[in-house]
């Protein structure tokens, strides 16, 4: 499967409109702090393991997009861009989704193995 | 559960359909052929719907080990949908989505009076309905899947059929099977739309409940044949949102609801809302024509027959518990000749330990309420100490036509019959919505009517109401009737001013009195 990276929503729906017309899956994370080179949210790096694993079950011809949501402060601000997209409006990081569906896994949710699992078999 | 947040507002239908599409196949693509593989459960509830999911859930929180298995056979038009059964995908939530998005149409015409500068000609767009309506059916799918994952029930995506009492195989869509052992079993397999074997081209043009939700192209000029709630409530919402809607009736509408209200339902459609009715008609052919439309010949009581051409034709007329193709052959499970599940008690089958809730109960109620309800009080009589079983009167339902009916307890005809004409009292009241006022709406058939005892403090036996909201006007009051309310102290209450529930313990007018049951003023 073929991994993109993404920096900003922009960038993110660059990614989605190059890939239009395939499965694409997405996971949104704070970013990373220059202090301790892990993201700032803490859920975030719990689940990393796991989604890596899930990854593995997804299908070949599927795209895993993974997005920065940016730094604390700016996740934080309700006029955040990731929470006004109508399509995206998220309201928790880590999320994982599948663009065009309304398959979502938020926060403690993306650490579960066995629905990261699902998440990633299931159509 | 704040598990799943709903999303892709954005969907296309035709995603919506091919993402079906490839749920099914996939799946199975997930099972490799373990034939014959041997896995034991405490039990195992064939049929993914409303019943069937909340018995799972339940019985799983108590520890058991729990596997459900569910598969939808497409339509005869190719409808299939996701897991959650009937309610879920085609029944109560995209019927009452649809409804709602019909009274807003209402809504528009009013507001001119309230001095909303809306255009003259404003247009629906059924594309847009849909695909809001699908997405949302789509996110509670999901949601299914991540419940049970969170309970830890196993789910097969497969057809159930039973080996012997205990052995189920269940047949997946690529042709795999998998045999699974459970202790207990319950089943709840819920119904699908029955079409008249004697109609030709019915089977082969009509179309469904199962698939109106989900339709591509906007229905147009529609014939809607049945006299059942699905019938009526679908007429409703399609003449609402523009399609000009035919319902062709064989003898009454709402068979087992009080008649009068039944009528009051279908005057409202009929002079208010714009649908035509077709009285004491049978349908007798169904042919394509050259432009893709249908023309359907009927006959009338006389005998008489006529034909009009629509550009969709849609069956309502019952539904058939699905419990033909379940080898039920291969068990002692007793069925009834209309196919529903016979009981020995408590949805219990005359197999000690197969039980049936939901639709399939012979002697139950279908709606989804009820199956839950059975599905998790079952639960608990098997695996939690538990004895409670669930009460089957005094059930509350609502009629989602485009004036609401809702009811709760016994008909006008059925108490009569049960306690003798002379032994009930009925309190009556046509009553004026405050907002209809304003709106210039007729409310000629907003009424309201308690059947209750006659002596003694007045017990009521039921509850009807016909108007705006009536069933969540209804809602609370069933709590107070299931609970034994008696008139004197449904009088004895004070009204929420102004509304139109207020109307209900303000009555005071007897049928028997010959008054004018008609409210004026405050
Ligand atoms: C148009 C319409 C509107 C409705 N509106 C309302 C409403 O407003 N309020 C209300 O309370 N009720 C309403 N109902 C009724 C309600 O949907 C049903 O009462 C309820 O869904 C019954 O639940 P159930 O568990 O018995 O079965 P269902 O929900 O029908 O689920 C049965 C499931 O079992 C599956 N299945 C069947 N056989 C097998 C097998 N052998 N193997 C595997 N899977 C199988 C089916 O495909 C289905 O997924 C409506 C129904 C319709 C059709």
């Amino acid at each position: 499967m073929l991994v993109e990276v993404a920096e900003g929503i922009e960038k993110f729906l660059e990614t989605v409109e190059k890939h239009s017309g395939k499965r694409i899956f997405a996971l949104f994370c704070g970013g990373v702090s220059p202090a301790t080179g892990e993201s700032w949210c803490p859920d975030c790096v719990k689940a990393e393991p796991v989604i890596e694993t899930g990854v593995a079950k997804a299908p070949e011809d599927a795209v895993f997009i993974k997005c920065s949501v940016g730094d604390r402060a700016t996740w934080k601000d309700p006029n955040c861009e990731f929470r006004k997209h109508l399509q995206l409006k998220l309201v928790g990081v880590p999320t994982l989704l599948e663009w065009n569906t309304p398959k979502r896994l938020v926060e403690e949710e993306c650490s579960k193995q066995d629905l990261v699992d699902m998440f990633f078999e299931e159509d | 559960m704040a598990s799943y947040r709903v999303f892709c507002r954005n969907m296309k239908t035709s995603d919506v359909l091919s993402y079906i599409v490839k749920q099914n196949l996939r799946r199975c693509r997930r099972f490799s052929s373990h034939t014959d593989e041997r896995q034991n459960y405490d039990l195992v509830v064939i049929g993914g719907g409303s019943g069937g999911l909340a018995c799972a859930k339940e019985a799983a929180s108590l520890a058991k080990r729990v596997a459900v298995v569910d598969f939808v056979e497409p339509s005869p038009r190719g409808t299939t949908w996701g897991l959650g059964g009937t309610c879920v995908n085609v029944g109560c939530i995209p019927k009452k989505l649809m409804h709602q998005a019909s009274l807003l149409g209402e809504a528009i015409k009013d507001s001119r009076h309230y001095g909303w500068q809306v255009p003259d000609e404003v247009n629906h767009s059924w594309q847009t309905l849909v695909q809001s309506v699908q997405n949302h059916v789509r996110s509670l799918n999901w949601g299914h899947r991540v419940q049970l994952n969170e309970k830890k029930v196993t789910y097969y995506n497969g057809w159930g059929k039973f080996l012997d009492e205990h052995r189920i195989k269940t047949t997946l869509k690529n042709g795999d099977e998998k045999i699974i052992h459970a202790a207990n079993v319950v089943l709840a397999t819920g119904m699908r739309p029955k079409y008249p074997q004697e109609v030709p081209g019915a089977l082969e043009y009509g179309i469904s409940s199962d698939d109106i939700f989900s339709l591509q192209k906007p229905p147009g000029k529609t014939l809607v044949i049945g006299g059942s709630y699905v019938a009526l409530e679908t007429a409703g919402f399609l003449q609402g949102l523009g399609f000009p809607t035919t319902v062709m009736v064989r003898s009454i509408c709402l068979r087992g609801f009080d008649q009068q209200m039944s009528q009051l339902v279908t005057d409202h459609m009929s002079n208010n809302a714009g649908v035509k009715f077709q009285w004491k008609t049978t349908p007798v052919s169904v042919e394509k024509t050259k432009n893709g439309s249908f023309s359907v010949r009927w006959r009338d009581e006389e005998g008489k027959e006529d034909v009009d051409h629509y550009d969709t034709v849609l069956f309502a007329v019952g539904r058939i518990p699905q419990t033909s193709n379940l080898g039920l052959e291969n068990t002692s499970v007793k069925l009834k000749s209309d196919g529903k599940i016979l009981q020995s008690q408590h949805e219990q089958s005359s197999v000690p330990h197969i039980y049936a809730i939901g639709d399939i109960l012979d002697g139950g109620i279908e709606l989804t309420p009820v199956a839950i309800k059975a599905g998790k009080l079952l639960a608990h009589r098997l695996f939690g100490n538990s004895n409670k079983v669930l009460d089957y009167s005094k059930v509350p339902t609502t009629v989602f036509t485009p004036l609401e009916f809702s009811s709760v307890g016994f008909s006008e005809e059925d108490a009569i019959e049960r306690h003798g004409e002379e032994n009930i009292e009925v309190y009556h009241a046509f009553y004026k919505p405050l907002e209809f006022t304003v709106a210039e709406r007729p409310s000629d058939q907003c009424y309201i009517k308690a059947v209750c005892e006659r002596t003694g403090s007045q017990k009521i036996l039921g509850l009807h109401i016909t108007g705006p909201n009536a069933g969540e006007i209804m809602q609370g009051f069933a709590v107070a009737v299931g609970f034994g309310i008696s008139y004197e102290e449904l009088s004895a209450s004070l009204g929420i001013h102004p509304t139109s529930a207020e109307e209900v313990v303000k009555l005071h007018i007897t049928k028997r009195s010959g008054e004018d049951p008609t409210v004026t003023g405050c």
